[in-house]
């Protein structure tokens, strides 16, 4: 009984699980002691070669931020086509089904470019970052996103959309359009600051 | 084995059951992303105050 109960409404019940964990955490001590324990491995990322071509070789730094940015626009485009497309804001002339997968595939390499790119700028300015409340709530929101988009957004979408609930694919469209503009937005943010 | 011993191959169920968990999270993420961006807001209007009066 319970295991079939736990079976139809599976993903339910972890992201229920996933919310009040991330609650818990948010409000727990735990949180700080995790912050004071990963100090040790952002000293470190400034000594890795990553660190030093980061802090010492201003043009390789400006060079990768390009591809940083440029990255975060094409992801940009890919979540506005893709969500604007559910919302019926724009391409509505183009099959919804057509233009949320197109999107996935340059979402997700724009997403690898990010990543990568990422860690490389994040071992050149490691503890800026580490003391900038505004760099977690961006590793919030990027995780977030992340789970969002793969665990829950491309399982919904995989359904014939036109049989989904209607408001549900627009609160989805917008929470992920919400995600990765809190991403872009603190993101800018850590570059303005310090 | 007959249907009912197999929940997860019933195609609306797994509809319904991602349905519930998109909506969960995309409520979630609305209002969080709402209280966040207005208490930013807020303190962009304090300071503004506090500079300008």
């Amino acid at each position: 009984m319970l295991t079939s109960v736990y079976e139809q409404n599976k993903r339910t019940l972890i992201t229920s699980a996933v919310l009040l964990l991330a609650i818990a955490f948010a409000y727990s001590d735990l949180r700080l002691t995790i912050y004071g324990a990963l100090m040790p491995m952002f000293e470190w990322f400034e000594t890795t070669p990553f660190g030093y071509v980061g802090k010492t070789w201003g043009a390789a730094f400006a060079t990768v931020q390009a591809v940083h940015l440029v990255g975060l626009g094409v992801l940009g485009g890919a979540v506005i086509a893709a969500d604007g497309r559910l919302l019926g804001l724009l391409l509505s002339d183009v099959p919804a089904k057509t233009v949320v997968d197109r999107s996935h595939r340059v979402f997700v390499w724009a997403l690898i470019a990010l990543l990568a790119t990422g860690i490389f700028m994040a071992c050149g300015v490691a503890m800026k970052i580490y003391y900038l409340p505004v760099y977690w709530y961006k590793m919030l929101a990027l995780g977030a996103g992340m789970l969002f988009h793969f665990y829950i957004r491309k399982p919904l979408l995989a359904h014939d959309i036109d049989t989904l609930n209607p408001v549900v694919v627009k609160l989805v469209a917008i929470a992920s359009i919400l995600v990765w503009f809190m991403v872009a937005a603190t993101g800018r943010w850590i570059g303005f600051s310090g | 084995m007959n249907d009912s011993d197999k929940p997860m191959t019933d195609p609306i169920k797994d509809r319904k059951d991602d349905e519930t968990a998109a909506l969960l999270v995309a409520q979630a993420f609305i209002i969080f992303s709402g209280i966040y961006w207005f208490l930013q807001l807020e303190s962009v209007r304090e300071l503004l105050e506090l500079a300008y009066g």
